[in-house]
């Protein structure tokens, strides 16, 4: 277990490097989010999910809705090193003929179970993914990352209660509670907090973890597999920009390119390559 | 008089007719089982029958989830509710990735509003619906079209829209001719004076209009634009050359449906002398279908008054 951990941390830098190269390069993305879920998605994609690069259709797979879009480079990056296509697509970020969107495209980019991008409606389409799993006869798993921002959405509530009504169990809600939003703290913006009360009430099945910290990570995720009869919320608390200490509480790498100067400077926290 | 069919009966006999012989089938309500008739199929398909409660936009994003794993979800409610509240919905989970999830919307048009009033009267639905790419929209003009509507929907693979009514929809006299997805019909051919374009619940007054014009000596084509998307370009351009004239009768805003259509294809290919009838931009008030349609100007003699003001400017 102490190793597997260690190969995840090792991965996530990895992934960590490949989204500052990639935002670098292409000259534009969002930083500070994929920063944030680089962990959670470290482990569902190379610990917790059933599939196959070489298959990205296989119909019994495992499905991950990335609902917060804007953090799509941690998804490019984990799904390149996870091979489902190579990693010299990652520069090409956002560029007129590349695969990987300004947000997620299921139909451009091999891995992507779910466009998404507009902020709120990931938990809903999961929901949809885990009914027509019972219609199907498959028993595959539905992981949704969302923003913690992204709660505001009314359309959440409307998936929260759906998803109790059918009893939703193979749904699994990651809140990426980074705590900021575009335009200040989600506590300043919204009336939002406490998150955990509002899930359990709605009969959820609830969870609270340090976000970047794979012991408690992978156990979250196994007992929330292990729950099959209500949904499964876990919040995992996260740190906007982690990995990057000058990144950290400065909301304005919610959109924001390193300049050259500042991107050697983080691929030297990294360890990675100064290119 | 004319004869009333249900066109929300005619949807879900359909629809059960459909999953009957595909197990894909899957009927997604919000709240709305009972506005179209989805009891029987809940009852015979309990399994696939999913009521998320009143919440469009849940309903839309879950049948997209569905169809993302293969299944054809229906989603039937209130027409503006579906195409106004779950709009985005729609536009970027459902037609921008091109899932198969059909939508089903009652209460189209003023005439089918049920004496709600403006809240449950819906016509901005096929505007709103035909400025987002990938859809393919339909306006069946009574239950027999539904059905046929329904049908040719589940074979083609995408999203796409049927529009039915309150309930108490009129049925088009004494015609039933063949329905063929995205191909206009020719419902009257008194002449080529110029061609009425109609579709939905008001193709009767279309056709009351192009007997009395007959009478007058205007002859007229009446030509039923069942498919307002894909536009069968060909065929409207077609008549348009032929009559030099039209005139178009839609129970929706003259903003963005059937009118706008037809007038943009004219105006590209084959410009002609056009009026537009319709909800003349304006929020209606309750009422009765008939007394609504005329008093908003849908009725046979703005159609008549219409189509002799088209024919003169084309004779200038």
């Amino acid at each position: 277990m102490q190793n597997r951990i260690k190969e995840l941390e090792e991965i996530a830098r990895q992934i960590r490097i490949d989204i500052l190269t990639m935002i670098y390069k292409a000259g534009d993305g969002h930083p500070g989010a994929s920063l944030s879920v680089t962990d959670l998605l470290t482990a569902l994609y190379f610990e917790v999910m059933n599939i196959d690069p070489a298959n990205p259709q296989k119909p019994d797979r495992d499905r991950f809705i990335l609902s917060k879009g804007h953090a799509c480079p941690a998804l490019y990056a984990a799904l390149a090193r996870r091979g489902f296509f190579s990693r010299d697509e990652l520069p090409r970020l956002r560029s007129l003929d590349s695969m990987l969107q300004g947000h997620p495209d299921m139909n451009k980019t091999p891995g992507i179970d779910s466009t998404s991008g507009s902020l709120g409606n990931g938990i809903s389409i999961g929901l949809g993914m885990v009914l027509a799993a019972r219609l199907t006869g498959y028993d595959y798993y539905t992981y949704v990352i969302t923003g913690d921002g992204e709660l505001q959405e009314g359309v959440v509530w409307e998936a929260a209660t759906a998803a109790a009504k059918y009893k939703a169990g193979r749904l699994i809600v990651l809140v990426d509670n980074n705590g900021l939003q575009s335009s200040g703290p989600v506590e300043e913006v919204s009336g939002l907090y406490p998150i955990l009360p509002k899930w359990e009430a709605f009969g959820w099945h609830c969870q609270e973890i340090d976000g970047h910290r794979f012991e408690q990570i992978l156990p979250a995720l196994q007992k929330a597999r292990d729950c099959t009869d209500r949904p499964s919320l876990i919040l995992a608390h996260t740190v906007k920009g982690q990995g990057v200490p000058f990144m950290i509480g400065d909301n304005s790498w919610h959109k924001r390119v390193p300049t050259t100067e500042e991107y050697q400077q983080a691929m030297h926290i990294l360890g990675g390559p100064c290119s | 008089m004319t004869a009333l069919g249900n066109t929300r009966l005619a949807f879900i006999e359909t629809l059960i007719e459909l999953a009957e012989q595909d197990p894909k089938t899957v009927l997604v309500c919000a709240d709305s089982v009972l506005v179209v008739k989805g009891r029987q199929f809940a009852q015979k398909y309990p399994d696939r029958f999913i009521d998320v409660g009143i919440a469009e936009q849940n309903a839309v994003n879950c049948a997209a989830g569905m169809a993302a794993c293969g299944l054809i979800p229906y989603v039937a409610t209130y027409a503006g509710f579906l195409t106004m509240r779950a709009c985005e919905q729609i536009r970027t989970f459902v037609a921008y990735p091109g899932l198969n999830v059909k939508l089903i919307g009652a209460n189209g048009g003023i005439s089918a509003g049920e004496r709600e009033g403006v809240t449950h009267q819906f016509f901005e639905d096929l505007g709103i619906l035909r400025a987002i790419p990938g859809i393919t929209i339909v306006v069946p003009a009574d239950d027999t079209q539904v059905r046929l509507a329904a049908r040719a929907i589940h074979k083609i693979h995408g999203p796409a829209y049927v529009r039915i009514g309150s309930g108490r929809d009129p049925r088009v006299d004494g015609r039933e001719i063949p329905f063929e997805l995205g191909k206009i019909r020719i419902l009257a051919e008194h002449g080529k004076d110029l061609t009425l374009f109609t579709n939905g619940f008001v193709v009767n007054r279309a056709l009351k209009a192009a007997e009395r014009l007959a009478q007058e000596g205007i002859r007229a084509v009446v030509a039923d634009v069942h498919t307002l998307k894909p536009l069968d370009k060909e065929g409207i351009i077609t008549l348009l050359k032929q009559t030099g004239a039209a005139v178009t009768i839609e129970d929706h805003n003259i903003i963005g449906g059937l009118g706008s259509a037809i007038a943009e294809c004219s105006v590209e290919d084959c410009p002609v002398p056009i009026q537009r009838i319709g909800l003349p931009d304006c929020f209606p008030r309750s009422g009765l279908p008939d007394p609504l349609l005329d008093y908003y100007h849908i009725g046979i003699n703005d159609i008549v008054e219409a189509a002799r003001a088209v024919v003169r400017k084309k004779k200038i």
